[in-house]
């Protein structure tokens, strides 16, 4: 065994992790990746919800316009039938 | 609660802007067409928010709707005359009664059938009211709407929404 193969055999030798080594893995997986995904998810829910409540305002007054423009609509034909008609009474 | 309406009513208040009950259903449920239409004051406040002042039939009605606190339409047609009776218009023509209310045009003809009504509710000088009953033998229409209204405005609905314009009297 020549001194280069001594070393490889030293630094690859298996070594025991320190005994919190898994719970220290838990605590940092805990602690870093699901809050961002969380915060992710959060900003993402909002935006959606913000952009269909948006949405939905945007059509519910489009809807309620076009009810305001067909009510005056009806109302303006009536009115003018009933005035034409009082003319043809009373000219 | 009697008593406290008999008080307002002494006293000279006023209530709020009562919407007619336009309990049409039975007729709604016949016509081959039909228009069922009733805005509150939050849905004709949001609607306004979308009528272009540039344009010259939505800025009429956004003018109309400005004092308004209920705007209600039904508009029925029947296939067949003979659908809607008197007593279809009774429920509404009764809600329509002195002293607030009162007719301010009247046309009936027996040739056709058609008659056709106006009224308004005026508290104090001010108009809170507006009522439209039109009946034809295969037709019927009834608006109501309620809140500060200019007359003025309103006689200036024809020549707007391709109706045209009728011309006044000069007085």
């Amino acid at each position: 065994m020549d001194w280069l193969e001594q070393e490889l055999q030293q630094a690859l030798a298996r070594k025991e992790p320190r005994p919190d080594f898994a719970e220290r893995v838990r605590r940092a997986a805990r602690r870093r990746a699901p809050r961002a995904s969380r915060w992710m998810a959060t900003a993402a829910t909002l935006v959606i919800a913000s952009g269909a409540g948006i949405a939905y305002r945007e059509h519910q007054g489009r809807v309620a316009k076009e009810q305001v423009m067909t009510a005056m609509r009806i109302t303006a034909v009536k009115l003018t039938e009933i005035q034409a008609r009082v003319k043809e009474v009373r000219p | 609660m009697r008593s406290l309406v008999l008080l307002l009513a002494a006293v000279g208040v006023s209530l709020p802007a009562q919407p007619l009950k336009l309990d049409l259903t039975r007729l709604e449920a016949k016509a081959s067409d039909k228009v069922n239409i009733s805005l509150n004051r939050g849905t004709l406040q949001l609607a306004s928010a979308f009528l272009d002042g540039k344009d010259a039939e939505e800025a009429q009605a956004k003018k109309l709707i400005e004092g308004i606190d209920t705007l209600d339409v039904r508009n029925f047609e029947f296939k067949t005359p003979g659908v809607w009776t008197q007593a279809d218009l009774d429920g509404v023509r009764n809600q329509l009664r002195p002293p607030e209310w009162s007719r301010l045009v009247g046309y009936s003809s027996t040739e056709d059938g058609e008659t056709a009504e106006v009224y308004v509710r005026q508290v104090k000088h001010k108009t809170l009211g507006i009522a439209v009953v039109t009946a034809e033998a295969k037709e019927l229409t009834v608006v109501s709407i309620a809140g500060q209204i200019d007359l003025d405005s309103l006689t200036e609905l024809s020549g707007h929404f391709g109706v045209p314009k009728l011309e006044r009297k000069q007085k």
